[in-house]
């Protein structure tokens, strides 16, 4: 219940204070079925007006459903769809105003990057000069101008984007649609691309939804990420919040790399395969005897050879140091948890009570840190070192099932 | 790849030998058609090319084939359109059924419209009448040109709907389009290479269609006889030049259309 309750509380829109600020697109109690299958559950959410929204998940979580029900390309089993307050639910495609950017752009092959472009305006009977203006507006915000006459297969991938892009813009849509738009592109050019579209972006004021399976994209791109498993929105929540305090085990999994310990409640204490970590400030969440994890990141691993060099961060245990690996900028170590002589953390202030019921037993898992490169440097550690393991944030969730 | 060591025997022997089967049965007889016809003058020819029933077949044939090629081309269209998007129970077998006039005999597909259409045809009866008679006219040799080539645009402009990309469609239709809309900026244009090639395939069938043609026209000089039908009948009658200007006319043309498809091959390519 309580993790339900955690996750609660970040899917329900923090920005929706009262009624006073409309979302500019709000999504409430989808759900889709693909035969008897179930795709989506009870999908809610909001986009607020020149927020982009992040929907990121892994291949089959049904994101891409979600996007095509708000474009009206596909038909939810329950549940409605709101662009700036109108309920638009029950009309088809075209009279959503919706802008979609398609997985491969969909650039219609015989008309060159003018006419698609002025497409939108063109159906909707504008005059010419007006049509006209738009379109050269809209190339110069591109940046395509050189290129007005060419056909989409003349084009790089890039340049092929943001022609989609303006096609969109063309008829002010009321929400943007990116469906995977970084995918067919390399790396270099896709770091690039999701810089120029963020700035585009805040330039015209448009919210947006994106999707993607790279969390990284996620967490550069979005304003407020929302992570979906299996049909399920997990968390949603600024990058920040679902990287370094995530509701689930399986948003602290996908986000990043994540140590996850598992461990019961006994005594107010936190039971780690013979290690007690005492949760004083949290007892009042979880129960005797429940089975929690302990989730902490690499990068918030700090190790000392002594208790002191830890200074006020939270003290884990001891540990030997496995294996070393140097990766660039920074160092990958794997350590293994033992609670040999001399190696226990010593009870203080600011760390947490470590007893041991059993001498020299260790915890199946080893733990992955990651060092800093001048960190690394001016503190060499080998393989067998004995080492102090402390943490500057970490999550304590239930265990599921 | 090397088969064998030193210079391969198979490689000159193989390629005469294609050659050679493909003498009698395909480059001489057409080489007869204008040896023969350009033997006694190229004066003799065109006299022969001039004559009023001759030109009334050529023409017919061009006009028949022209219409049935109109009408199976837009009809191939809207059922590729139906038959690609819609998916519905037995649709699998109209699309055999659409394509079935190819595997029938021209003859049997003759007498067969001639059972509908005719005076005493279970159609036909209703429309006698009124004095309404479609057999022996120019009208069935146009019913019968689009019975037999049915299939053929169809069957050029299907492939193309089936492997276009929906998200063309579904991008037209979130911008705002109408399905019409969608069908005339988008689908269509797509579509051009195979309208073109389809309608190509479509006019030369119809133009060298015999064996219907013959059952349901009456083969009646300077009313409804067709090239092919003029051929036939001057050469029943002994008038070999006469039916020769003809053939040469309608090998030509036939080369023509052949070129035309093969070399511009690419520009009909769907991109």
């Amino acid at each position: 219940m309580a993790q339900v309750a955690r996750a609660m509380q970040n899917t329900v829109d923090p920005k929706s204070e009262g009624t006073a600020t409309m979302p500019a697109a709000r999504v409430a109690g989808v759900s889709k079925y693909f035969g008897k299958t179930s795709v989506l559950q009870n999908i809610s959410f909001d986009v607020a007006e020149g927020e982009a929204l992040v929907l990121l998940g892994a291949s089959g979580s049904g994101k891409t459903t979600i996007l095509r029900i708000i474009a009206g390309l596909e038909q939810p089993y329950t549940g409605k769809i709101f662009l700036h307050g109108k309920d638009v639910t029950e009309l088809p495609a075209r009279e959503r105003g919706v802008g979609v950017i398609f997985q491969a752009y969909a650039l219609f092959p015989k008309m060159t990057v003018e006419k698609n472009i002025g497409y939108g305006l063109m159906i909707r009977k504008r005059k010419r000069k007006e049509i006209k203006k738009t379109v050269n507006e809209l190339l110069s915000l591109v940046q395509l101008e050189e290129h007005r006459k060419k056909y989409p297969s003349q084009l790089s991938g890039g340049q092929q984007q943001r022609v989609a892009i303006a096609r969109t813009l063309a008829y002010k849509p009321e929400v943007l649609l990116f469906d995977e738009p970084f995918g067919a592109l390399d790396a270099q050019t896709r770091t690039h691309l999701r810089r120029e579209i963020r700035s585009l972006l805040r330039k015209v004021n448009v919210p947006a939804v994106f999707i993607t399976h790279d969390q990284e994209e996620a967490l550069e791109l979005g304003d407020r990420i929302a992570v979906i498993n299996a049909g399920n929105i997990e968390q949603i929540g600024t990058p920040a919040e679902v990287y370094n305090n995530p509701a689930t085990e399986y948003v602290a999994t996908f986000l990043g790399a994540a140590n996850i310990l598992e461990g019961t409640l006994r005594d107010d204490a936190l039971d780690v395969g013979g290690v007690r970590i005492p949760l004083s400030n949290r007892t009042g969440e979880f129960k005797e005897g429940q089975h929690l994890k302990l989730i902490f990141r690499p990068e918030d691993v700090v190790l000392s050879k002594n208790q002191e060099g830890l200074a006020n961060h939270t003290c884990l245990s001891g540990a030997v140091v496995e294996e070393t690996s140097f990766v660039g900028a920074f160092e990958r170590l794997r350590l293994r948890i033992d609670q040999g002589v001399g190696t226990t953390c010593e009870p203080g202030d600011m760390s947490y009570l470590l007893t041991t019921e059993a001498p020299e037993r260790s915890t199946a898992k080893p733990v992955l840190a990651t060092r800093p490169k001048p960190i690394a440097l001016s503190t060499p550690l080998r393989r067998l070192d004995r080492v102090f393991i402390g943490l500057t944030n970490f999550t304590i969730l239930p265990a599921s099932r | 790849m090397r088969h064998v060591r030193g210079f391969d025997i198979a490689r000159p022997i193989s390629i005469g030998m294609l050659i050679i089967m493909m003498l009698p049965l395909v480059f001489l007889p057409l080489a007869s058609i204008f040896l023969f016809g350009t033997r006694t003058g190229l004066g003799n020819f065109w006299q022969a090319l001039m004559q009023p029933e001759a030109i009334f077949a050529l023409k017919l044939s061009m006009v028949t084939s022209f219409w049935a090629t109109i009408f199976n081309v837009l009809f191939g269209l809207f059922a590729a359109y139906v038959l690609s998007r819609y998916n519905f129970w037995g649709r699998n077998a109209l699309i055999v059924t659409i394509s079935l006039p190819t595997a029938i005999p021209t003859a049997v597909a003759g007498f067969a419209l001639l059972l509908l259409w005719g005076p005493y045809g279970t159609l036909g009866r209703l429309l006698q009448p009124h004095g309404i008679q479609i057999m022996f006219t120019a009208l069935a040799i146009i019913l019968a040109n689009i019975f037999v080539t049915f299939p053929l645009a169809f069957g050029v402009i299907k492939p193309v709907f089936d492997t276009m990309s929906r998200s063309l469609e579904e991008a037209s239709a979130t911008i705002g389009a109408t399905r019409w809309q969608t069908f005339w900026h988008v689908t269509l244009p797509s579509l051009r290479g195979a309208i073109v090639s389809g309608a190509l395939l479509t006019f030369a069938r119809a133009v060298g269609e015999f064996g219907s043609t013959i059952l349901v026209s009456g083969n009646l000089a300077g009313r409804t006889q067709t090239a092919p039908l003029y051929i036939f009948a001057k050469f029943n009658e002994g008038q070999i030049e006469a039916a020769n200007a003809i053939a040469i006319v309608l090998a030509l043309f036939s080369f023509l259309i052949f070129s035309v498809l093969f070399f511009a091959r690419d520009w009909f390519d769907v991109d």
